[in-house]
């Protein structure tokens, strides 16, 4: 029985690993044989990550999903998966009752599964960047978006808390330490994957606090005890604490602070 | 506090993911609390931000490294928003030149295609496109704190 | 990458077709998939009529209007309803905007809603 589904190969975006494949028409069950069919023809060719492009798709059977449930298995044993992206409202609906988002992952299109892939399988890392004016009120709002992307990186409550921490303090010291200057921000980037995340902070020195910057800095380097009655010595102990790396580098022209923590730790 | 009038900026910069708006929007409508907007002023901003930044990864680079710019300048009584990015097909980069530079709606259904820019639309006092250099895309929103507006 | 929302969901007194759904917290591009998932599955369990308290609810985008108003559509096919109560005056610019208060049953409180079901 001739049905209207096809399939077509699609370019990948030169995603190593990454296959992708344009479905269009009705997934019935007089298709699934050519769904089968399609997915085995592929199997040992080409990369075993499957980003099915549905947009094209009208209608998706229980039947057909079952076929689909069968390939991805395939793709699956062969240290792959397979994906579904672009899917409309009507479809995903009932592919919700059908159970099928307990199976599949569901992308809105093509390049975010093919964000999703890179950061979750190929270990990418996502960098955000800030730009601040140098002021205490603005930290309050930094470290919370840090620790919200944190959370929803995967990261655990506990871990969010402590790159919080670590956010608020760096932060903290950059504002309190560094120049006062209306025509330079902070400079904050954090670079998040799915092992670590890194944060950094840049500011202008305060040529009046280098020295005893330094002189903090290096006692912290050293891992000797600091004096904890010093507001600044527990700050920089408390990162030092909290992340696996931690790195200072202070100069006429600017400080910079380098943390790391990874996940999980 | 500074008696200088309030002049700031910052500039935030992220993948282009959806994932990432939330966290986004809610830091713009934090620091909006910080400067003592008030709480509709920060929630119509915050959907400004969401709708704009929505539309930038939807029809923007296709690239996987793509990113998106948003750039917040403040002042007492004002907040100029620009949302860039690297720019979609021509198509996209076109329809959604033409969706900013349509007049708004005077009514609007469910059915209407972009919503979420009349949306834009309705709570902006300037909207504005523009296509720069490598199609760099940008659309600014200026709002300006209304007088009324009581926290 | 998701905004954070819960559903709580409660049984309504006298009422074997109907759940009350609690949304707490932000309803965004981000996480309709989730309350979609929910609601859809209420709804063809037999629990055709929705009651959606909104107290918890503090934003919403024209993507969760959408998934709004995929709900109600679902619910009149089904011969049901989808109510939506305690919408925050935020909210309900949002959905007053999109032309969509004529076609969501919105109540002022919780006890309007949950009455208009013997209707």
């Amino acid at each position: 029985m001739a049905t209207n589904v096809q399939f077509a190969l699609s370019d990948s975006s030169g995603c190593e690993g990454v296959t992708v494949v344009t479905i269009s028409g009705e997934l019935t069950s007089a298709s699934i044989d050519e769904i089968t069919a399609f997915f085995s023809s592929i199997v040992e060719d080409h990369p075993p990550y499957i980003i099915a492009e549905m947009s094209n798709v009208s209608s998706f059977s229980s039947s057909a999903l079952g076929s689909f449930m069968g390939s991805r298995q395939r793709f699956v044993e062969r240290e792959g998966d397979l994906v579904f992206a672009g899917l409309t409202l009507d479809l995903k609906s009932k592919l919700s009752l059908l159970g099928a988002h307990k199976i599949f992952q569901v992308f809105p299109d093509v390049r975010s599964a093919l964000v999703a892939y890179t950061y979750e399988k190929k270990g990418h890392s996502q960098m955000v960047t800030l730009s601040f004016p140098s002021q205490l009120r603005y930290v309050p709002s930094i470290r919370q978006m840090i620790s919200r992307i944190a959370l929803q990186k995967g990261y655990s409550s506990r871990d969010a808390f402590r790159i919080e921490t670590i956010v608020d303090e760096v932060c903290n010291n950059a504002v309190e330490h560094g120049a006062q200057s209306s025509e330079h921000n902070i400079d904050l980037s954090v670079g998040i994957d799915s092992k670590k995340i890194e944060i950094k902070v840049i500011n202008l020195s305060n040529p009046e606090k280098i020295e005893a910057l330094k002189e903090l800095a290096s006692t912290v380097s050293s891992e000797a005890v600091s004096d904890m009655a010093n507001k600044r010595g527990r700050g920089l102990a408390l990162i030092k604490m909290l992340s696996n790396d931690l790195t200072i580098d202070i100069s006429n022209g600017g400080t910079s602070v380098h943390v790391v923590r990874r996940k999980g730790d | 506090m500074s008696t200088t009038a309030l002049r700031q900026t910052l500039t935030l910069c992220f993948p282009s993911d959806l994932g990432y708006i939330p966290a986004m929007r809610k830091f713009v409508a934090d620091v909006l609390t910080a400067h003592n907007f008030s709480s509709r002023y920060i929630y119509r901003s915050e959907i400004i931000v969401d709708e704009v930044c929505h539309n930038a990864v939807m029809y923007g680079s296709k690239s996987i490294e793509a990113e998106i710019v948003l750039i917040m300048h403040l002042t007492e009584d004002t907040v100029e928003f620009f949302v860039q990015d690297e720019g979609g097909s021509a198509r996209d980069v076109q329809q959604l030149k033409s969706a900013v530079e349509k007049p708004r709606l005077e009514t609007m259904s469910p059915g209407d295609g972009k919503i979420g820019l009349e949306i834009v639309k309705m709570f902006a006092e300037e909207l504005d496109f523009a296509v720069g250099e490598d199609n760099l895309t940008s659309v600014r929103i200026v709002r300006k704190r209304d007088i009324s507006e009581a926290k | 990458m998701e905004s954070q929302i819960e559903l709580e969901i409660e049984e309504i007194k006298g009422y074997s077709t109907a759940r009350l759904v609690k949304f707490v917290g932000d309803l965004d591009a981000t996480n309709v998939e989730f309350v979609l998932e929910k609601v859809v599955n209420l709804q063809n369990e037999g629990f055709v009529n929705i009651v959606a308290d909104f107290k918890k609810l503090r934003y919403v985008n024209s993507t969760g209007l959408g998934v709004l108003l995929h709900f109600n559509k679902a619910a009149k096919e089904k011969s049901g309803s989808f109510k939506i109560a305690n919408v925050n005056e935020n909210v309900y610019e949002i959905i007053e905007i999109i032309g969509a208060t004529s076609l969501l049953e919105i109540y002022d409180d919780l006890t309007e809603a949950i009455d208009s079901l013997a209707v």
